[in-house]
């Protein structure tokens, strides 16, 4: 769906919430970066980031619920990817997650997910204001320069 | 799911797993499967995730509880066949200062040491 203002695009996916259906995050996500042209490495942090995203808002938004959803929102500008995943759970106090790199906290078996898309995205941020979880993913293209637009499907000057 | 392919090399278990580790009930699967070596006295284990599409953060705790619970019975966990994608989760999480990694399966099985 193209935006007002024209030069974002937004895919919208909703997915139960279970975690098998972290692989179809994976696929879109490829695809999507693809589309932006992103480096391999960045496409791999977007996968990675967005499938955590993921993981969090079904395992703890809605304690594996399979009859809850979790609704994801992909937008394409010229220079980034912004990606929002939304869960209505209980959400959590961000203040009391705890630095995942910290020495005395490598062996502990949870609690990398926000460590892992807080060093792998430009940015993320959360919203807890309307229910739930929000949380917003941001990938910079490299190179800072527009992607390439996708050829359209327009008429030809016959004269070239 | 994650699949487990499970056989022995001088005196070296070797974990093959293949499909996404992702926490849930393969984290539970492979929890009791290294419980069950430990209690068999096999404590040089490697675990293969060269067919490991992609892991989680759920997945690595599951990684880290086993090489937890071998490390406190004298053994070891190292990692073998590990992709770029997951080495780059193992870096930004600092676990590559945890778990030995080795990208062939002579390099692993050697860095045991004779038994």
């Amino acid at each position: 769906m193209k935006q007002p203002g024209g030069d974002t695009d937004e895919i919208r996916l909703e997915l139960p919430s279970r975690l098998d259906m972290l692989s179809i995050i994976d696929k879109v996500v490829d695809g999507i970066a693809d589309q932006l042209s992103f480096e391999d490495d960045d496409k791999d942090a977007i996968a990675i980031s967005v499938i955590e995203a993921g993981t969090n808002a079904i395992q703890h938004g809605y304690g594996l619920d399979p009859s809850q959803c979790v609704e994801i929102v992909f937008r394409l500008t010229r220079d980034s990817l912004e990606v929002d995943v939304r869960d209505s759970g209980p959400g959590f106090n961000l203040s009391l997650v705890e630095d995942a790199g910290a020495p005395e906290n490598l062996l502990k078996p949870r609690g990398r997910g926000i460590f892992i898309m807080r060093s792998m995205m430009d940015s993320v941020s959360y919203d807890f204001s309307r229910g739930g979880t929000v949380v917003r993913l941001v990938k910079s293209r490299r190179d800072g320069a527009a992607h390439e637009e996708p050829e359209r499907n327009v008429p030809r000057d016959p004269a070239n | 799911m994650i699949k487990i392919n499970r056989r022995e090399r001088d005196g070296v278990v070797i974990l093959q797993l293949s499909g996404r580790l992702m926490g849930g009930p393969d984290a539970e699967q492979f929890q009791k499967l290294i419980h069950d070596l430990v209690e068999a006295g096999q404590l040089r284990v490697v675990v293969d995730l060269g067919p490991v599409s992609w892991i989680n953060s759920s997945g690595l705790g599951t990684l880290i509880a086993a090489f937890t619970t071998l490390k406190e019975r004298g053994g070891s966990l190292k990692l073998l066949g590990v992709s770029r994608r997951i080495e780059q989760i193992l870096q930004v999480t600092k676990l590559n200062t945890i778990f030995e990694l080795h990208a062939t399966e002579d390099s692993v099985v050697a860095s045991f040491g004779a038994r």
